[in-house]
C-alpha cells in the first residue's frame, strides 16, 4: 500500500514518522541501519534503570495518544515494579475510533518502532510479557507486526535475555473481532481474557488489577510509539515540542472532505485551520467547510468559526471538545448535520455492549427520536427528548466513555446548528441539498493522483 | 479495621471501612435504589440507578454500590444531580418496560414499581414504540424468562458465576438487543437455579411452579425451616386460602446466607394434592381416629424384634422424643431404620459451625457430592473457595462439581478406601502449613465407606492438622433423631409388622410383613390393606429439627392443621396410652422443655423463639424529583 507509506506534516519536526517512506523500514536490517531502531531499547535495557525511564517518560510530558489524553509517565508509575507476580502491559492497537487510522499507518510503515517502545515500556514497568490487541481487519498490520516480532526475536532483542539482559520479554498478539467497544480498555481486557467484551467498573484500575487480575500497563500504539525517541533524545528535547501541557507531536488521521485526506504529523498546538486548510489541502473545490470531529467520532463537533482552535488538549477543552484519537473528521457545507448525527448515533446505538443503563436504552431512544425527525414527524418534543437523552448519557451516567460520545454527538450538534434541528423537526424541511455526497467522490485514488491534483 | 466517619443527607455515621456507601445508608435508613448491585454479589455498577453525589469527587454523580466509604466524605442523595440523575436511569429502565404490571407475578412486590414510586418522575416522558420479544422463554421446567421485562441487571448471569460456579446463563447479543438466556438455549440443570428468581429485581423471571397462582399481597407468609435436607435453611413458605404456593429464600448468614436449593423451593406441591389423605383407614374404610389408632396398636404391640419401623428423615425432635418413649416400652426390641439417613455415627460433641466455613483456609471434602447431599454447604465452600481464597482438597472416586475450579485438588480414592487416603492427607502439602483454620468435610459415601474407619481418620486428620470436622448428615433432622436415640439404620428385612411413618423405605414394604400401620400424607401403592393415618405435612406441623451442624431450629408452619388432621404429637400421645404408656402433654411446649432438660444438644429447645418474627423494615424514599 504505497499510499500509506511516507511521512507528511510540517518537516522538520517529524519525531514519529521521520524515516517513514524509507524502503523496507518495516524490516529490522533497515530499522537498525536507516532509522538508528533499537538504539533507545538497548540504551534503556542496558544503561538505564526502570525507574530512569519511566521518569524521563514523565519528564517528556508525553500523553496517551488514545483518546483520554492520560500522561503517560505518571500512568507507568501507577504500576508497582517490586510486587511480587506477574505484570503485563497491553498495547491497545484495536484502533476503531471513526476517523482514526494513525495506529495502522504506524503499523505499516515501522512495525519495529512499537515493538521497541513496547519493549522499554515492559522493562521500565517490571512486565515480561506483553499483549498486543490489535483490531481484526488489520491483516496487513497484523502480518507485518508478527513478522517484527519473529525478526527481533531472531536477532535477540526479545525472548529470554534481550540484548544479553537476563530479563526476559515477550510480545503476543491478540485479534479483535471487530466490537467498537473493545478499544474501551477495561473491555480490551475483558474480551482479551476471552470475555464478553464489557467495560469494567472502576477502580481498581488496570494498574492495580488488569489483565487476568493482575498489575497491567495499557497505552496506545502511537503512545508507545513515541518512547524509543523520548529515549533517545531525552524527555526534555521532546517537551520542547509542542505546547506547556501537551508537548510533542501527534498523527492526526484527516478524513472527510478534503483534498488531501491522510495521516499528518502536527506539532501540538498548530490550529486546525493549518491541518485542514493547508496540510489537507482544504475543502472540495466549490464547497466550504461545514463542521469537522476534531479527535475523532467521539469528539463534539466544532462549526467552521471555530477552525482557528488549537489542536492542543487544552484549547480544545477550552473550545468544548477533546483530542480524543487525532481523527479529524471534516464535512463541508453538502452535508446535514441531522442526518450525520443520526448515522453516528446509529454507529454508537449499534456499538454499545448493553452493560449499563443509559447508553444501552438511549442511545436507542435517540436512534428512534432521529428517525421520527427525519421521516419529517417530529416537533418540539423530539427536540426536547434529544436534549435529554443526551444528557442522561454524559457526565458520569454511564459505565464507560461510549455513552458519553454518543450525547456528545447530540449535544453538540444541537449546540451549534439548532438551526438545522429547527428546520427538520419544525418545519419539516432541510436546507442542505439532499443526502450526503456519496462517500468516495471527494477521495483521490492515491496520494500521488492528490499532490498533483 | 479502622471505622470511618462520614456524613449522609446530614446524619453522621461511623462504619467499618471498605463499607460501600450504599450500605452505608442502609444503617441510618436511607434508600439508595439499586438493581445490579446485591450484597451476596460483587459489585458492578450496571445499572447506574444508585448514583449519588459526594465530595470530596468528581462534580459527577457516582455509583453508590462501587465506591467504598472514606474519611470525612460528604454524601448527598438528594442533591439535585443525584436525583435527576436518578430518575433519568428509571426513565431509561422504562422506555423498552412492557409495564404489563396487572399481569405481572412481581406486581406488589416488584423494585422496579417502588423505586419508580419513590425516585422517578412523576408522569411519563416515553413516546414511540417499545422493543419487543418473544415471552415467555423456559428457562427450564421451573423457570420462565420474559425478557422484555429484563432491566439486565446482570444478577441472574452473575449468581451463576460467581456462586454457583455454573456456565448455564449468559447474555446474547448487545446494545438494546441484548438478552438474558440459557448457553446454547438448554434447558437450565442446575440444583440452585432457583435462586435467580428471588434475585430478580423486576418480573423477568420467575417461577412456572408459582406463576399466575396469586398476587403477593393475596398471601400470608410465614419465615420457616426447610425440612429437604439436613442443612436447615430459612425459608419464607407463603400459603393462600389453605395452600401452600410459594417457597421463597429468607437470609440466615449462619447457614445460607439467602440462598436455597431447587428441591427446597420447588418440591412443595404434595402439601396441595387433592388426594392428600385427611380421615384415618382401616382397611381401605373411613374411620375414626380411636378406632384407627386401637388397630395401629393392636398390630404392633408385643412384636419384639418382628416389628419393623420406618421414620421419616423429617421427623422432628418432639415426635422423636415421644417415639423414643415408645421403642423404650411396648415397642420395645423393634428394629428401625430412618430413612435417608447416613451412616455417619452420631457426634461425640460439638462439630465445626457452617458459618466457620468462610474463615477456612483449607477445606478437605471426603466422600460426599456436597452439591447433591447438602446443596447449600455446596455454595458455602465455594464461597469460602472463590472469595476469601481457600484451598479445596476433594477426597472422591467420583468427579463432583467442585472441581470445576482450576485449584482444587481432588483425590481419587478406590470406592470404600476414602479412610487409606485421608491418613495420608496430614502430609498433604496443602496442609502441612495451612495457614488458618482447616474444615474437614465428610460424608459416608452414600453407604460405600466403612463410617467408623473414616470418622476415626477423619478426626485423627482433625487432630494432627488442627482442623474442625463437620460430619455430613444427610436426613432432614438426622442429627436431632441420633440425639434422642431413634436414629437407627437397622435392617427391616423379616419382620411380621410395620410401621411405616412417611414415604416408604426406598426398597420398598418388605415382603413378609402381614400387617402394615402406615402414618403419611399421601396415599401409595401397598396401603390398600393397611391402617392408614393421615399425617401433617412440613408445612403444617410444629417443632424443631436439628440441622446438620447441630444447630435446633423452630418450625413456624404457614398452615394450620386442620381437624381431622391432628399434629404429630398428638398422635403419638394418643398411640401411647393405646399401647399403655402415659404421654399426657397439654400441648407441644411442655414437650421441648422436658427434651431441653434431658438432652444436653437439645438443651436449646427451652427457649423457644417468638411465632412472629421481626418485620423487615420498610425504607421510606425521597419525594419525586
Amino acid at each position: 500500500m504505497p499510499e500509506l507509506r511516507g511521512s507528511f506534516g510540517d518537516a522538520p519536526n517529524h519525531l514519529l514518522t521521520r524515516w517513514f517512506g524509507t524502503p523496507d523500514l518495516h524490516r529490522l536490517g533497515v530499522y537498525e541501519s536507516k532509522a538508528g531502531g533499537y538504539s533507545a531499547l538497548r540504551k534503556a535495557l542496558l544503561e538505564m534503570a526502570p525507574a530512569d525511564i519511566t521518569s524521563e517518560v514523565k519528564t517528556s510530558g508525553l500523553r496517551g495518544r488514545g483518546g483520554a489524553g492520560f500522561a503517560t509517565g505518571t500512568k507507568w508509575s501507577f504500576i508497582n515494579r517490586d510486587a511480587p507476580g506477574p505484570k503485563y502491559v497491553v498495547i491497545n492497537a484495536d484502533e476503531s475510533e471513526p476517523g482514526t487510522s494513525k495506529d495502522r499507518y504506524i503499523l505499516e510503515n515501522s512495525p519495529h518502532l512499537l515493538v521497541e517502545g513496547i519493549l522499554i515500556a515492559a522493562y521500565a514497568v517490571g512486565a515480561n510479557q506483553a499483549w498486543v490487541y490489535i483490531r481484526g481487519e488489520y491483516d496487513e498490520p497484523y502480518r507485518m507486526l508478527s513478522e517484527a516480532i519473529e525478526e527481533a526475536r531472531a536477532k535477540g532483542y526479545l525472548g529470554p535475555k534481550p540484548m544479553g539482559k537476563d530479563y526476559p520479554l515477550d510480545i503476543r498478539l491478540y485479534r479483535g473481532h471487530g466490537a467498537y467497544i473493545c478499544g474501551e480498555e477495561t473491555a480490551l481486557l475483558e474480551s482479551l481474557e476471552g470475555k464478553r467484551a464489557q467495560p469494567r467498573s472502576r477502580p481498581p484500575f488496570p494498574a492495580v488489577k488488569g489483565a487476568w487480575g493482575r498489575p497491567t500497563l495499557l497505552n496506545n500504539v502511537e503512545t508507545l510509539a513515541t518512547v524509543p525517541w523520548i529515549i533517545n533524545n531525552g524527555g526534555a528535547a521532546y517537551a520542547k515540542f509542542g505546547t506547556d501541557k501537551s508537548p510533542g507531536t501527534r498523527l492526526l488521521s484527516v478524513s472527510g472532505n478534503v483534498r488531501k485526506p491522510g495521516v499528518y504529523e502536527v506539532e501540538l498546538g498548530q490550529s486546525f485551520r493549518h491541518v485542514i486548510m493547508e496540510l489537507a489541502g482544504g475543502v472540495t473545490e466549490g464547497r466550504s467547510l461545514k463542521v469537522f470531529w476534531p479527535g475523532g467520532s467521539s469528539a463534539p463537533v466544532l462549526p467552521a468559526s471555530m477552525l482557528d482552535t488549537k489542536t492542543d488538549m487544552e484549547a480544545l477543552a477550552a473550545a468544548r471538545s477533546m483530542g480524543g484519537s487525532g481523527g479529524v473528521i471534516v464535512m463541508d457545507d453538502s452535508h446535514c448535520i441531522v442526518r450525520a448525527a443520526h448515522r453516528l448515533l446509529k454507529f454508537y446505538a449499534h456499538e454499545s455492549c448493553g452493560k449499563c443503563t443509559p447508553c444501552r436504552v438511549g442511545g436507542d431512544w435517540a436512534v428512534r427520536t432521529y428517525d421520527r425527525i427525519l421521516a419529517n414527524e417530529g416537533s418540539q418534543t423530539e427536540l426536547d427528548t434529544l436534549q435529554r437523552v443526551s444528557d442522561g448519557l454524559q457526565n458520569g451516567r454511564c459505565l464507560c466513555g461510549l455513552g458519553d460520545s454518543a450525547g456528545w454527538v447530540i449535544d453538540s450538534t444541537l449546540r451549534h446548528f439548532r438551526e438545522e434541528y429547527e428546520d427538520h423537526a419544525l418545519r419539516h424541511e432541510c436546507n442542505v441539498g439532499g443526502p450526503p455526497a456519496a462517500s468516495g467522490r471527494h477521495l483521490p485514488r492515491d496520494r500521488d493522483e492528490a499532490a498533483s491534483a | 479495621m479502622p471505622d470511618i466517619n462520614l456524613t449522609i443527607d446530614g446524619h453522621k455515621l461511623t462504619v467499618p471501612a471498605g463499607t460501600l456507601i450504599v450500605e452505608a445508608a442502609k444503617t441510618v435508613g436511607i434508600e439508595i435504589p439499586v438493581f445490579c448491585y446485591h450484597h451476596k454479589l460483587d459489585p458492578v455498577g450496571a445499572c447506574r440507578l444508585c448514583l449519588v453525589d459526594f465530595s470530596p469527587g468528581p462534580p459527577r454523580p457516582q455509583t453508590a454500590c462501587t465506591t467504598p466509604v472514606s474519611e470525612g466524605m460528604v454524601v448527598r442523595t438528594q442533591s439535585a444531580m443525584a436525583v435527576q440523575a436518578r430518575a433519568d436511569i428509571l426513565e431509561f429502565e422504562l422506555a423498552n418496560h412492557p409495564l404489563d404490571c396487572p399481569v405481572c407475578d412481581k406486581g406488589g412486590e416488584c423494585p422496579l414499581q417502588d423505586f419508580t414510586f419513590r425516585h422517578g418522575y412523576p408522569t411519563s416522558r416515553i413516546d414511540g414504540p417499545r422493543l419487543h420479544f418473544k415471552k415467555p422463554i423456559p428457562l427450564s421446567d421451573k423457570i420462565a424468562l420474559d425478557r422484555e421485562r429484563c432491566v439486565l441487571c446482570y444478577r441472574c448471569t452473575r449468581y451463576y458465576d460467581e456462586v454457583a460456579w455454573e456456565q448455564e446463563l449468559t447474555t446474547d447479543e448487545r446494545g438494546v438487543q441484548s438478552f438474558i438466556t440459557s448457553q446454547f438455549d438448554q434447558p437450565l440443570k442446575s440444583i440452585f437455579s432457583g435462586n435467580i428468581i428471588d434475585l430478580c429485581p423486576v418480573g423477568a423471571l420467575t417461577s412456572r411452579v408459582w406463576r399466575f397462582e396469586s398476587r403477593p399481597w393475596d398471601m400470608t407468609h410465614s419465615e420457616t425451616i426447610c425440612s429437604r435436607c439436613s442443612v436447615g435453611c430459612s425459608v419464607t413458605q407463603w400459603q393462600r386460602r389453605g395452600q401452600l404456593v410459594r417457597v421463597t429464600s429468607h437470609e440466615n448468614d449462619d447457614i445460607d446466607e439467602g440462598w436455597i436449593c431447587d428441591r427446597g423451593r420447588f418440591d412443595y406441591t404434595d402439601v396441595n394434592d387433592p388426594s392428600r389423605l385427611r380421615t384415618p383407614l382401616v382397611a381401605g374404610r373411613k374411620s375414626t381416629w380411636a378406632d384407627a389408632i386401637n388397630a395401629v396398636a393392636a398390630g404392633i404391640k408385643g412384636k419384639g424384634a418382628k416389628l419393623g419401623v420406618s421414620l421419616p428423615q423429617d421427623i422432628t425432635n418432639e415426635e422423636a422424643f415421644l417415639f423414643r418413649r415408645l421403642l423404650d416400652g411396648p415397642l420395645k426390641g423393634a428394629k428401625v431404620k430412618m430413612h435417608g439417613r447416613t451412616a455417619i455415627p452420631a457426634p461425640a460433641g460439638a462439630t465445626m459451625r457452617i458459618r466457620e466455613l468462610d474463615d477456612a483456609r483449607v477445606i478437605v471434602v471426603v466422600a460426599s457430592d456436597l452439591e447433591n447431599d447438602v446443596p447449600i454447604i455446596d455454595l458455602r465452600v465455594k464461597k469460602a473457595v472463590s472469595k476469601r481464597g481457600a484451598q479445596l482438597i476433594v477426597v472422591n472416586p467420583e468427579s463432583v462439581d467442585l472441581d470445576r475450579h482450576p485449584r482444587t485438588v481432588h483425590i481419587r480414592n478406590q470406592k470404600g478406601a476414602a479412610a487409606a487416603e485421608v491418613r495420608k492427607l496430614a502430609s498433604h502439602d496443602l496442609l502441612k502449613n495451612p495457614g488458618g483454620p482447616v474444615a474437614i468435610l465428610f460424608g459416608d459415601g452414600h453407604g460405600s465407606e466403612d463410617m467408623n474407619e473414616l470418622a476415626t481418620a477423619c478426626g485423627a486428620l482433625a487432630e494432627q492438622v488442627g482442623g474442625k470436622e463437620m460430619p455430613l448428615y444427610r436426613g432432614t433432622n438426622e442429627r436431632g433423631a441420633l440425639a434422642v436415640g431413634v436414629g437407627r439404620w437397622d435392617k427391616l428385612d423379616a419382620v411380621d409388622a410395620i410401621l411405616n411413618w412417611g414415604p416408604p423405605p426406598t426398597a420398598g414394604l418388605p415382603r413378609s410383613v402381614k400387617f402394615i400401620a402406615a402414618w403419611d400424607h399421601l396415599p401409595r401403592d401397598g396401603y390398600e390393606n393397611a391402617v392408614v393415618l393421615p399425617a401433617a405435612t412440613f408445612a403444617e406441623r410444629q417443632g424443631t429439627y436439628t440441622n446438620v451442624e447441630g444447630t435446633v431450629q423452630f418450625l413456624r408452619p404457614p398452615i394450620a392443621v386442620q381437624a381431622p388432621l391432628k399434629e404429630g404429637w398428638e398422635v403419638l400421645c394418643e398411640l401411647g396410652a393405646a399401647l399403655g404408656v402415659t404421654l399426657d402433654y397439654p400441648g407441644i411446649f411442655p414437650i421441648q422443655r422436658e427434651i431441653a432438660s434431658r438432652i444436653p444438644a437439645l438443651a436449646s429447645m427451652a427457649q423457644a423463639p417468638s411465632p412472629d418474627p421481626e418485620p423487615t423494615p420498610v425504607l421510606i424514599g425521597p419525594a419525586h424529583p
